[in-house]
Parts: C-alpha cells; structure tokens; sequence
C-alpha cells in the first residue's frame, strides 16, 4: 500500500484526531510513508466530514467534503464505537500496535476511555503520545472550549492584522490550524522518533494550541515585553520597506502586491514604470517616499489601476522588484503557469467525490518524494483491514464485533 | 528535565544557517530543541540585524528584536563565503555539519561552487534545506519575492480583510514562519530517512506552496463547485450591497476593545439561547426570550450557516437578513456593557465560545499561559537586561525546549569554531580577518 522506500515506512500512527490541526498534522506523516489509521466513528463523526464544500452534482454523504478530504489523503479510516466497552479495548490494542497515538479531544476525553498516557505506557512502552489540546493539559483555562477559529484572536494575530481603521476580524480563516499548529506538531513528533531511533525511548508531547499560535507573534510580544509598546494593526505597510501594499488592477477585484526594500529595488520600480513621476525629487530616498507614502501609494494605484494586475506584476519582476497579483483560489489552481509547471496540487480519483484536487506537500524531498497519493477514505472504508492485518481479528471475531455495534 | 543542551531531542545535530530572514525560524525551531545550530553570518553581519523594533528604541545591530525573536538558542560565525578562503573554510564545516539551511536565491550556492551537488560529494550525509520565494526551478523561479509577495500569490490574501479594502497582509512576516516551519519538517522527514539509510538529501522549499494550505477551503471551493470564496471582513456582502452577519457568529465591540464569538454552531460549544438567557438574567435580552425567536435560532445549524456565509444562491441569506438585522443589535448592546477578560471567562464558564481579541499586552498578561509558566526569560548581561520571550510552540516531556542561550552577538563563537574546532592559529585568524574573511 505504500512505497517501499518511504522516510517514516514502517511507523503507524493511531490517529484519533478530528477537525483541523490534528488531521493535517497526521497527514504530513501520511505523505511520507507512515500508515495513519484515522479512528473515527459512525456515532461521532469528524465534524469536516459535514461541512462545505461539496461537489455540486453529488449526494451530500460522509465522504465528499473537500474540506475533510483536503486534510486526509494517504489515509486509513477505521471506525470505532467509543462508548462501547469493546470498542475501548480495540482501541487500546491498536494503540499498542502503533508507534505514534495522536488526539486532540477537550482535555479528560482519552482518560475517560481509559487511554490515559499511563495506561497507555503499560501496553507500549516506547509510544510517542502526541496530543493537542487548545489551552493546554494544566492550568486555569485548560477546560475551555476552543477550535482554531478562537486561536487567531486569542494569539494577538487578529488585533495585529488588518487596516486601523477596522475592527480587527481576523484573516478570514481559522489560519493557525493550516501550517502553524499542524506543522509544530509534526517538528515535535519527528524529532521525537529521531530521539527514539537514537535512545529507544517514546514520550508524551503536548502542543497547546494557543503556545503554538503565539510564537508566530513573537516580534509584537517582544516589543511589549521590552519596550512596552503595544504594537497596532498598520495595514499592509512595513515599517522598513516603502512602497509595500497592495494596488487596484484593471479588473473585477483584481490586485496586486508590491514590495520595495532597497534603493537597487526602487531604481527598478521607476524603470518598469518608465513614467516622470516616480522620479519625483521627494521619493528619491527612502525617507522621503515613507514622508509621502500616502501620496506615493496613491500614484502607484492610478498607474495599476489601468493595467491588468498580470502586466504590472511581469513589468515589475523583469525588473527585479517583489510583486505578485493576490491570486484567487482559481488562480492559483487553474492558472498560475509557475504552480501548474512545479505539479503543486495533484489529482487524485475518489470513488463518490469523483476527480478532485488536493494539496501537494509543503516541502519536497528530492530523494525521497512524498505528497496525496491515496484519496482520502471513505469512512470505515478499512475497518476490516485494520481489524484483520494490523489486529489480527478473526473474521468470526470481526462478524460479532460489528453486529454488537462496536466497528461503527 | 535537564538544563543542557544535549538533553534536547536533537542534540546530536548541527546544523549550518546562511543569512536571511526567510529561514531563521527554521534554525531556531532546531536549536530550541537542542541541535548546535551555526548562523554563519557575512563580516556584516546578517541583515536581519539592523530590522526594527529594537531594544529601547535603539537602532543598533546587537538589538534588534527582530532579529532576537528568530535567533534564540544560536552560535554565530563570521565567514564571508564569497571569497577562496571563506569556501574553503565553509566545505570544512561543511564535513561536520548535518544540515544546511539556504536561504539564497536558486543558482547562487551553485555559483559559489558550494551547492546541493558539490557539498553532498564532501558529506553525503548532509540534509541541504534551500528556502526560496518560488523553489529551486520553474518559470518564475527567478523572481524576486518577499512575505508580501508570496502572501499575494499564495491565495490566502485574497480571503482577508474587507471588500471595500485592499486585500489584509497577516502581521508578522507569517510567509517566513510558514516556509520555516515547513523546512524544518521536511528537514526532519529526512533525518528520519537518513536515520535508516545513512542517505542526506535536498530538501526544497517554494514560500508561495509553503502557504497554500492557509487557503482553508478556498481551493477546494473553486474545485468542487466552482464557486470564488473572497474575502468578507466578517459575515457577508450581498450583490445587493447589504451586509449581514449570523448573530453571534463574528467580532463584537466590547467595553474595553473586541470580542470573538463563536456561538451558534451546534457541536460547537452551548447554543445561543444559553447567551439570551445571559442577557435576559441581566435585563438585556429585549424580546429575543420569545419562543419564536428559539425556533429561528435553532434552525440555524453548520450546513445552512454556511450556505447563508458563502452558497452561491444569495435568496435563501436575503430571506433571513430581516431577522438578523433586528436581533444582531441586541446582541451587541449586550456585549458592549462588558469588558473582554470578563466576557471570555464568564462565557466560557457557561459554555459559550467566546474570546477575547488580544492585544500583546493581554496575551503577555494572560492568566492561562503565566499558570502555566510559559514564557521564558534570558538574559542578556551585555545590555543590562532580563527579556521575556516567548515559550514554547510544544512540550516534549523526556527531551526539553529550551531557549538554551541569548541569541549570538555577531561573530561571538569565531574563536570556538574556526581556532578550538578547526584548528586554526590565532595567527591564520589574524589574517583571515585582515582579508576580510571572518
């Protein structure tokens, strides 16, 4: 079922997490060879399994949400009735056949089901228990409900973010549940295989979601902590870098972004513009285009406004000066000629979703090349796999299993 | 835990880093967890040195807070690899190092005669990291890029921020953080290979692909259904120009700054009905008590909250506008009367989603992270002064994160690298350093 040859072949992980952060997180390990056995339940099903989109001509079922199938290619679905006591004492079992058990339940959850890291110890002794709670395994808030939509307030990333004279709502996503808490856990749980492969030793790691997501502000904590500044949103602007926003192109909402860091940089900007006015007296020298940035961005506007976001950002990159048109999701997957030659997203065939697209891996291993090769499951779509090969059930065993209700 | 380095899950490890701000998270996620990470820096000094805010305001390449946000835990050489002796210098670090982390642009390694290809023939062991604005080769693998531009052409841009806004850059350089954090699992993807088979290899690195993911649905959306998610500020903009947000979906004014509230999606903490009954305890519900007002609510699960925030069929989201245009109000009367820490832990308390949008202030301030002793202070005895950094992003429980040292001032370790560990006189060093190498 996998390349034989893949970095983490042979390591299996008991993947009990849901939502967001925890399916992304088991999916980089999928990518590269690892069998991630997604342990879900007809009862309780991961919430993205409803949620949109889906495709438009299909019934709406368990097992067509793109949101869902984004984050679960290479994958293994079993099924498995928690609030069974059977189904309690598989799960303990697959988790003793594992090398690595992944949850991200509100805290008190596993130890509920008596998969306490204790218990666990008992059965695997050298197991990575990696799990990820919102606030943590301790402390005063630990019992708080959360999902990644309260992340990006809570971390400062939303008051941060955005032009001043709005109400600061965010990126638009639930961001942090993407690359930044998804990837944390991944650097943690493989440097802790690392750590195994060297000692023999497993351990529990906790990623808290929201430490995970305040690292990514540490520069406005730091100025807090030592200057006492409280940094505001500032829009798009940099504090060392002008012109830097983003700019109307000739179209319906169709912007493009530009970025001058250096005098080689905006020597370059006047050249692609080849007009009078960037060779204004007042923005020869970076003080002075951040002295009139609102005049300045106000030009550059009424010169990009006439062209199309594709024109100005070739005129300008020819030249040497960071700029790129903020690409819609149609761009980015239809037509920008640079993803589409690099094969970023890829295709795979589902058996109800039909031929849909997923994200490629974020890094790329040029010995070792990993990334969706398998669409995600159909769920319980390897119940009787995991039951019979990775188990070792009989298939009597596995018939009385499922009439009692404990494989759904 | 132990207190040293070599108690770190990847002590075993050192790693080289090339300048550039692009790939200095990536080290620094390595050194918190105890590899030997060397920033090997021109005689310059790396550029991100001189990037504000500063310490004190004070504009000075040892006090760059930007810089000590990334650098933590680091050693720092000097070596100016563009010269025959700095080359040399390098291949011999090159022999005993396990990763290399490369910022610069595709080709220029290459040119120095130091790429994936020549340094893997002196240590086929090495994990070789190249971070780059578009990856190593394609049409645009040329181009200029930075966090804007890579933000811009990821598509995550174009889900932030108003409609009647520029689309909203992310604070904070997130491209770098997120191209960061994905080198530093696809370098430890390879250790793991590497592990096994004694085998290094080329790890790779587009910002742009670095940043897809963030994109949440969008693709997905424009795949299945072709349907655009743009961005909406916060609830939605009707053809009709109308806006609308689902009441107790969105950020809500509050006494002392805004809220987040999240209440209304079922599974997803305790329904709306239990936040009237919070206002009607306080005399401020009005007549959302009323027993039709429940049953509109209670219609309102994930699927048709989502068709009403972004289904292509706008009739069905005019039909409720009315009801959410009279009971949206109320709500925010409500929340206006109190102050965020209050609204968060009383919400939470009833089991309502509800968060405070914190400041830097307040996240410095929060009583779940100083419970939980995150963050993390270090001296610095040059400056005078004990920093509070941030903590860590994870807890590994048999193998500690620590910031293990102050982030290097520049060229702090020449004398431990280049004399103690390569052997060098002082008097090579003399005249390395007269020439402009180190």
């Amino acid at each position: 079922m996998r390349a034989d040859d893949m970095p983490l072949k042979g390591i299996r992980v008991a993947d009990f997490t849901w939502f967001g952060a925890g399916p992304i997180f088991t999916q980089i390990l999928a990518h590269y060879g690892a069998e991630v056995i997604r342990v879900e339940s007809q009862t309780r099903p991961d919430g993205l399994r409803m949620a949109m989109p889906m495709p438009k001509d299909k019934p709406p079922t368990l097992n067509v949400s793109g949101y869902f199938n984004n984050f679960n290619a290479n994958k293994l679905s079993f099924t498995l009735n928690m609030n069974t006591e059977k189904g309690r004492e598989l799960a303990l079992r697959l988790i003793a056949k594992s090398d690595i058990v992944a949850e991200n339940f509100t805290p008190g959850t596993f130890e509920k089901w008596g998969l306490s890291y204790e218990r666990i110890l008992q059965v695997k002794p050298d197991i990575i228990m990696v799990r990820e709670p919102m606030q943590g395994l301790t402390g005063p808030h630990r019992d708080f409900a959360g999902f990644g939509a309260v992340i990006t307030p809570l971390s400062g990333l939303s008051h941060l973010s955005g032009f001043p004279h709005r109400p600061p709502v965010g990126l638009g996503t639930n961001y942090t549940d993407y690359v930044v808490n998804p990837g944390h856990a991944a650097i943690a749980t493989l440097a802790a295989l690392h750590f195994r492969n060297r000692t023999g030793k497993g351990q529990l790691i906790e990623v808290a979601q929201f430490e995970s997501s305040v690292n990514v502000v540490s520069v406005a904590i730091l100025d807090y902590t030592t200057n006492g500044r409280v940094q505001e949103r500032q829009g798009n602007r940099l504090p060392y870098a002008c012109p830097h926003g983003t700019y109307r192109c000739l179209g319906d909402d169709r912007w493009v972004a530009i970025a001058v860091f250096n005098d080689q940089q905006w020597q370059g900007f006047c050249r692609a513009v080849g007009e009078e006015w960037p060779r204004d007296e007042r923005f020869s020298t970076f003080l002075g285009r951040k002295a009139h940035e609102d005049e300045l961005d106000r030009l550059i506007e009424s010169w990009t406004s006439q062209r199309e976001g594709e024109e100005v950002m070739e005129r300008l990159q020819a030249e040497g000066v960071p700029a790129g048109v903020v690409q819609s999701a149609a761009d980015v997957l239809d037509r920008d000629p640079h993803l589409r030659a690099r094969g970023y997203y890829v295709y795979l065939d589902h058996p109800e979703a039909g031929r849909t697209a997923y994200d490629g891996s974020g890094f790329r291993l040029h010995r070792t090349p990993g990334g969706p090769s398998m669409p995600a499951p159909l769920l319980g779509q390897h119940t009787y796999y995991v039951c019979k090969e990775v188990l070792a059930l009989s298939d009597e065993e596995i018939a009385d299993l499922t009439a009692e209700g404990v494989l759904q | 835990m132990g207190q040293e380095p070599r108690d770190g899950a990847l002590s075993d490890l050192r790693v080289l880093e090339l300048p550039g701000d692009v790939g200095a998270y990536c080290g620094k996620l390595l050194a918190d967890l105890g590899a030997e990470v060397i920033k090997v820096e021109p005689p310059g000094g790396d550029p991100a040195r001189r990037i504000p805010p500063f310490l004190h305001d004070d504009p000075h390449p040892e006090k760059s807070l930007y810089f000590f946000a990334f650098n933590t835990s680091k050693l720092s050489i000097t070596l100016d690899i563009t010269k025959a002796d700095g080359q040399a210098l390098f291949r011999r670090l090159v022999e005993r190092a396990d990763v290399l982390i490369d910022t610069f642009p595709p080709g220029y390694m290459d040119g120095l005669g130091l790429g994936y290809e020549a340094l893997s023939h002196i240590n086929p062991r090495l994990i070789y990291c190249s971070i780059t604005g578009f990856g190593l080769w394609g049409p645009r693998a040329q181009w200029q890029s930075c966090d804007l531009v890579a933000i811009a052409l990821s598509g995550m841009m174009y889900l932030a921020g108003f409609p009647d806004d520029p689309p909203n850059r992310p604070y904070g350089n997130q491209a770098h953080y997120c191209a960061s954090i994905q080198a530093c699992t696809g370098i430890l993807t390879a250790l793991l290979y590497r592990d096994r088979t004694g085998l290094g290899q080329l790890v790779e690195v587009s910002m742009q692909e670095a940043l897809s993911m963030n994109q949440e649905t969008a693709m997905q959306f424009w795949d299945l259904r072709k349907e655009l998610r743009s961005r909406q500020g916060e609830g939605r903009r009707l053809p009709s120009g109308e806006w609308f947000r689902v009441p107790g979906l969105g950020t809500y004014e509050c006494a002392d700054g805004y809220v987040y509230l999240m209440i209304g999606i079922p599974g997803f903490g305790a329904p709306l009905s239990t936040l009237i009954d919070w206002m009607a305890e306080e005399g401020m519900a009005e007549d959302l008590t009323d027993p039709h007002w429940k049953e509109t609510f209670a219609q309102l699960d994930m699927r048709l909250i989502a068709q009403l925030l972004q289904g292509a069929d706008v009739s069905m989201a005019e039909a409720w506008l009315p009801k959410f245009r009279y009971a949206d109000p109320i709500i925010e009367r409500f929340i206006r009367t109190k102050p965020k820490q209050l609204l968060y832990e009383e919400g939470q308390r009833r089991g309502l989603l509800i968060a405070p949008v914190n400041s830097p202030k307040d996240v410095v301030e929060n009583p779940q992270l100083n419970a939980r002793g995150w963050f993390q202070t270090v001296e610095h005895p040059e400056l005078g002064v004990t920093i509070k950094y941030p903590g860590p992003p994870y807890r590994l429980y048999e193998t500690p994160w620590r910031i293990w040292r102050r982030p290097p001032r520049l060229g702090e370790h020449n004398r431990q690298i280049y004399q103690d560990e390569l052997g060098l006189s002082p008097q090579e060093m003399s005249i390395l350093a007269a020439a402009g190498v180190i």
